[in-house]
């Protein structure tokens, strides 16, 4: 509605500049499709869920009703209950609470290793870039989870070991990229021309530099966390996440997948919120990619 | 003048740019004669490659046609299907375009590319066709035939792939060649090579060519008859000698003032003033009159009608007579 | 001469990042509570043993000790380690000690390399229709239908896509495709299928985008300027421009696959490499998992290399370094 009001008052020069920000342009860009703004609101909905989760929970996750295990859902417990008795409704909102802190804690760590060796090997050059850049291409040689298996041997089981296990290994991406906007903006043909047309170091930054540097920046970390969301589960469907009682997707989708016969409610309901939320970061991450770069990629 | 190959009539073009409307083409009608050479003359966004292009069905998907006709040995190509199209493009008209560079397909052997023209049209059998495309390649004076017959575009410098880009446009012998500015992304000595080569072929083939250049020297080195367009416009048709001698349109004359002439380094260089517009609604009065010296109250009311003013001589300016008084 | 020079280059590229992983895994695992040689995890393996035949399991218990010599200094057992690796003398497991690990992996290697190069191919033939047939018709609802589908391929992953078609086949179609085990054609079905939804969805969409992108071309116009027939036009100068940048985002893919493929063996009991990897970790089996990582590392790289060659050979324009 706010937006609204900007559009029908063109003339107020503060809405005006705000309007021809690129950041603005961008919001406008994602508001048009539809899909990223649906996965959006999942996403801060599934955001919300895992800070509160813990506390609209109807049962603590090491709760298990004896009286009614493996019983469908009910009014008591909603997305009914599983062979040991725990409550699926409550599993889920801690499964969130779990998944968030490691996907976000493990996207924080790949992103700051792959900031720092990315800044350096793009400030200092030489034979650091070298060195940096055959480690990412070693990185990239195999499949980062097979390293997060290996590092989950070393730090042995947990919410910490996990955002390490993740984090560590996807360090690669964010270095390459960094690396390459450093690059990018040391020799830029567009921080050239703007120097030449005699636009101050301060609006250089502000105006083209930022912009680009934040919306690559953000559209990584966007295909990043979903990234990092589905290795948390993979690692628990291999016997390698969380330990039970500690409530996970993966732990729950292998636990539904060998229970199924009998049980399907205990697959509807979290593989349905797994899936929708990995849907909708995607629509995100997306959507930012459309918004931040209209004219580039697949 | 013999019977016309291909006339063009009262032909106009859009194209649909979601906010507006950019008329390219308005209400142009000229004819190529068989064996003429037709330069067509305009800066870019004239509508001159437009009006060609949108007769053999070349044109963008944002574009329209409005009207017109293009009567090519009696049928209007304007009526024709696309597959019936197929059936002319490359077998009655061939086309060179202008980039050499990304106007050849990147991963196909540059042989391979020439008698698909032919394998097309059924223009020959397969056994042929590949004897064609050698004989083909020697005479666009492309050495080795044999050997360069399996390399691919990127193994060719900028005048040898549009050697080749004409090879490809001549494989079926069309009676038509439509150039669409031949030679403007190549250097200044390939260019009077290329140039050489279309003379040559165009005498040995005894074809049709429409060259479209924005370059108003090509034209008149090269050409029978010129052509100028100015905002999807005809300003002025002439043959090359009465252009040369009495152009009667000021924006010609700007033309003619811009080029550098070797040998007449003494006059200085005048560029015309302004930009060549876009024009986004139907004109009603002069397109060329915010740029001209001659601009009268008359200029800006009224739109100039084309009207003969020698033999073959047609100028859309309400000023022309003056204009001509004064250049002489 | 010149690919001699290029598959030696590469070849030694491929020992190097192997024997790097081989030597990062080592120190890992030598650090982990346990140590590399979990002892009291060989000892309760070989228990039935040691009360059998208690000289026999001496014997087996000094050769794990001297193999892994496990009273050298760290480098020389990781060198050690190297050596035995790249001679492809793999020794045996550590939860069935008495047999040698390339006897227990005969079996699973050849399930998870055709579960991955199957739905590779799978994603190929279905992808690349889909995503041409989106890309001509641009903005109508088959390319919506496309678009999606292949956003919903992407997004789930093989495991969740692995257990809805549990719930399909074991719950509500039984008996139409089999759902646990490995054995006849039909059991891949349901696996390659799984692993292939999200790779379809890449190929599909990258198609889309990248023919697209090559229709808009010069040279497109160019042959249409020659009168070459419109679906000649689209497969001979559309998609095989395509292809050549549609191979590039194979490799990863594979690897990618590779991955799922551990996931979905575990869904779907298959006795593949992937199963045998999850075994290995959560019994801290190292010699195993480590060896199961080596050869499906060694089968990424392997099928990287290829990848490039075949798009060399799809790109001429392309050098191959």
């Amino acid at each position: 509605m706010i937006v609204a009001i900007a559009v029908t008052q063109p003339q107020a020069p503060a809405r005006q500049a705000r309007r021809n920000s690129p950041m603005y342009r961008a919001w406008q860009r994602y508001r048009k499709n539809w899909f990223a703004v649906a996965g959006l609101i999942w996403v801060v909905i599934f955001f919300i869920i895992g800070i509160i989760g813990p506390w609209i929970a109807p049962y603590s996750y090491t709760y298990a009703d004896f009286l009614h295990m493996h019983s469908g859902p009910s009014w008591q417990h909603w997305f009914g209950t599983d062979t040991v008795g725990y409550d699926v409704f409550s599993q889920i909102l801690y499964s969130i609470r779990y998944a968030l802190e490691i996907a976000l804690g493990a996207t924080c760590v790949s992103f700051l290793i792959g900031v720092i060796l990315g800044l350096w090997a793009g400030l200092a050059g030489g034979i650091i870039d070298v060195i940096v850049m055959r480690a990412v291409d070693f990185m990239f040689a195999l499949p980062s989870f097979f390293f997060a298996l290996i590092l989950m041997v070393l730090l042995g089981k947990g919410i910490f070991p996990m955002i390490l296990a993740i984090g560590v290994p996807g360090w690669a991406g964010y270095a390459r990229l960094i690396r390459s906007l450093v690059l990018a903006m040391r020799n830029g043909e567009m921080v050239e021309a703007a120097r030449a047309l005699g636009a101050s170091q301060w609006h250089i930054a502000r105006r083209y530099m930022f912009p680009n540097v934040v919306g690559s920046m953000v559209v990584s970390l966007a295909f990043g966390i979903p990234y990092d969301l589905t290795a948390q589960a993979g690692l628990s469907i291999v016997g390698m996440g969380l330990n039970p009682p500690m409530p996970s997707f993966g732990n729950m989708l292998a636990q539904a997948g060998a229970n199924i016969l009998g049980f399907p409610w205990l697959l509807y309901f979290p593989a349905g919120v797994f899936a929708i939320t990995l849907l909708s970061f995607l629509f995100v991450a997306d959507g930012l990619q459309e918004a931040f770069n209209p004219k580039g990629g697949v | 003048m013999s019977q016309p190959l291909l006339s063009i009539e009262d032909l106009r073009v859009e194209f649909d740019r979601g906010e507006d409307t950019v008329y390219a083409v308005n209400g142009v009608s000229f004819s190529i004669a068989e064996g003429e050479t037709l330069g067509i003359v305009g800066e870019s966004g004239s509508g001159k490659s437009v009006t060609l292009m949108s007769a053999i069905g070349l044109i963008r998907e944002n574009g329209r046609i409005r009207s017109g006709r293009a009567m090519f040995q009696g049928t209007d190509l304007l009526k024709l299907s696309e597959r019936q199209l197929e059936d002319i493009r490359g077998r009655e008209i061939g086309v060179v375009f202008q980039d050499p560079m990304t106007s050849l397909n990147p991963v196909m052997r540059i042989g391979d590319q020439i008698m698909e023209a032919m394998l097309a049209h059924h223009f020959c059998s397969h056994r042929e066709a590949f004897e064609r495309t050698l004989q083909l390649l020697h005479e666009m004076g492309i050495p080795e035939p044999k050997a360069r017959f399996r390399n691919y575009p990127h193994e060719f410098s900028g005048g040898m792939r549009q050697r080749i880009m004409i090879a490809i446009a001549l494989a079926c012998e069309p009676q038509l060649l439509i150039a669409d500015e031949p030679t403007t992304a190549l250097d200044v000595t390939v260019q009077m090579q290329i140039l050489a080569l279309l003379q040559e072929q165009r005498r040995k083939r005894n074809m049709s060519v429409a060259i479209i250049t924005h370059d108003f020297g090509v034209a008149t080195n090269f050409c029978d008859r010129i052509i100028v367009l100015y905002a999807g416009q005809i300003m002025e048709v002439a043959d090359t000698g009465t252009f040369l001698r009495e152009s009667a349109h000021p924006y010609t004359v700007g033309l003619k003032h811009s080029i550098i002439e070797i040998g007449h380094r003494a006059r200085p260089l005048q560029p015309i003033p302004g930009m060549a517009p876009t024009i986004t609604e139907m004109p009603h009065s002069c397109s060329f009159a915010s740029r001209c010296p001659f601009a009268a109250e008359r200029c800006r009311s009224e739109l100039p009608q084309l009207r003969e003013i020698g033999s073959g001589h047609w100028v859309a300016c309400h000023r022309a007579e003056e204009v001509l008084a004064d250049v002489i | 001469m010149f690919y001699v020079k290029f598959l030696a280059k590469r070849f030694v590229a491929i020992v190097i990042t192997l024997a790097a992983v081989i030597a990062i895994s080592y120190i890992m695992m030598y650090y982990s509570p346990g140590g590399f040689m979990n002892t009291t995890q060989l000892a309760s393996a070989l228990a039935p043993l040691a009360a059998q035949d208690p000289a026999a399991y001496q014997k087996l218990m000094e050769q794990f000790q001297s193999r892994y010599g496990l009273n050298l200094p760290l480098w020389r057992q990781v060198l050690q380690y190297e050596w035995h690796t790249f001679t492809f003398n793999f020794g045996n497991s550590m939860q069935n000690p008495t047999l040698s690990i390339v006897s227990q992996l005969k079996g699973a290697l050849p399930i998870s390399v055709f579960l991955a190069f199957g739905s590779v191919v799978v994603s190929v033939v279905i992808g690349i229709p889909m995503g041409v047939i989106a890309a001509l018709k641009r903005n109508s609802w088959v390319d919506y239908l496309v678009t999606t589908l292949s956003m919903f391929g992407q997004a789930i992953p093989s495991f969740v896509l692995a257990v809805i078609f549990v719930l399909i086949f074991g719950v509500v179609w039984q008996n139409v495709l089999p759902v646990t085990g490995w054995g006849t054609p039909a059991d891949a079905v349901l696996p390659v299928l799984s692993l292939a939804a999200g790779n379809i969805g890449v190929v599909a969409r990258y198609m889309r985008g990248s023919l697209i992108e090559t229709m808009r071309q010069d040279f497109i116009r160019t042959a249409k300027a020659k009168g070459v027939k419109y679906w000649a036009l689209v497969i001979r100068h559309g998609v095989r421009n395509s292809l050549t940048a549609l191979i590039t985002v194979i490799g990863p893919q594979f690897a990618f696959t590779v991955v799922g493929t551990v996931w979905v063996e575990n869904i779907f009991a298959i006795p593949g490499l992937g199963k045998v990897i999850s075994t290995a970790f959560t019994n801290f089996d190292f010699p195993m998992a480590i060896t199961a990582v080596f050869i499906l590392g060694g089968t990424i790289m392997l099928t990287n290399l290829v990848v490039d060659l075949i798009y060399s050979w799809m790109d001429p324009r392309v050098k191959l370094q």
